[in-house]
């Protein structure tokens, strides 16, 4: 099914893992392939296989992920000018439910992990920004082009945005949050967000 | 008497002519009169599908600039756009390359950011999208579904 195929694709995003392809690999690259061959092992891990142990899969593949996305930095992003208007009360409660949704959407999709391969096909840095580019090559032989965003935070670097095939994540959540909160309220924006991470 | 009235007619007509002709196109070149008392900044994107220059910068589905050129920078499109003085545009702001329904002309669709900071007149636009070939995308599904 054409949806399916294209989620395949999608919960890579989270991942990146797979072969190194030698050339423009620099720290930005290097943490990314880190964090995604630690998930990988997870994911693949034969005693974390079982139905009974997801849970624990589950919860090591969310700490390894968490450790390399900059969620305030998304969800800033995400809510673009209405992140001013918040409390810091309002803007702490957000940020946590912004990376539930994104894991609740993402988690079983990462699960769905069979093999592709992926190949980083280089990064650019500039100054305390970088982008990497990655090719996950499915079994369809058709490749999906994914393209991280990171911000350099001491020394590490996290990502603030992810683009596949040239769709931002972070700008498709901004147009949604956008027009729930400009049609109804921020309040309302808050109720569907709390709905739909309860649903799962 | 009667042929001169009728030249003086005809003049007359062309000079009316012409005066409409000159208010049209002032009027019309009014749009790019304005553009000049702007300020510039830039992005670079992978592809731009077509994006021509004198094409529209949109904010919330309004036109609220113009781009005013693309040069290939680096196999790169280096694209200039042009907007009015009192118009900020956020460090965080990300600038898309849309088409008119699904198969029409190019434009920028730009959605603000929640930065504090603003981007500087012959500043950078960081956070850009590339135009999405559709053809590309229709034939991985196809592919996809063998």
């Amino acid at each position: 099914m054409h949806l399916a195929y294209f989620y395949r694709g999608l919960l890579l995003f989270f991942l990146v893992f797979g072969m190194a392809v030698p050339g423009l690999a620099g720290e930005p690259t290097d943490q990314i392939k880190q964090t995604t061959d630690k998930i990988l092992s997870f994911v693949s891990d034969p005693a974390l296989k079982a139905p009974s142990k997801t849970g624990e899969r589950e919860k090591v593949i969310r700490q390894t992920a968490v450790e390399r996305f900059d969620w305030e930095e998304m969800a800033r992003r995400s809510l673009g000018r209405h992140w001013d208007q918040r409390t810091a009360e309002e803007k702490k409660e957000f940020v946590h439910l912004y990376s539930d949704l994104l894991e609740r959407t993402y988690m079983d999709k990462v699960e769905g992990y069979s093999g592709e391969k992926v190949l980083y096909e280089g990064e650019s840095v500039d100054g305390g920004y970088a982008t990497v580019k990655v090719k996950i090559a499915t079994k369809k032989n058709a490749d999906i082009h994914v393209q991280y965003r990171l911000k350099k935070e001491g020394n590490k670097w996290l990502i603030y945005d992810v683009s596949i095939e040239g769709v931002s994540l972070v700008n498709n959540y901004r147009m949604q949050f956008n027009s729930i909160i400009i049609q109804s309220s921020y309040e309302n924006l808050v109720k569907r967000l709390r709905d739909k991470v309860n649903q799962k | 008497m009667k042929k001169f009235d009728l030249e003086l007619a005809v003049g007359l007509f062309i000079i009316a002519g012409i005066v409409c002709l000159g208010y049209l196109s002032i009027k019309l070149g009014k749009l790019e009169i304005v553009g000049e008392r702007g300020y510039e900044i830039y992005g670079v994107f992978s592809n731009i599908g077509g994006l021509k220059i004198g094409s529209s910068v949109e904010i919330a589905g309004i036109s609220v600039g113009r781009i005013k050129s693309i040069t290939l920078n680096n196999y790169q499109a280096h694209v200039v756009l042009n907007f009015p003085k009192g118009l900020k545009i956020q460090e965080d702001a990300i600038a898309s390359v849309k088409t008119r329904g699904l198969i029409g002309e190019k434009y920028i669709d730009i959605t603000p950011g929640g930065s504090e900071k603003d981007i500087k007149p012959g500043g950078r636009i960081r956070e850009t999208q590339p135009a999405i070939d559709m053809e590309e995308l229709i034939s991985k599904f196809v592919f996809g579904k063998i």
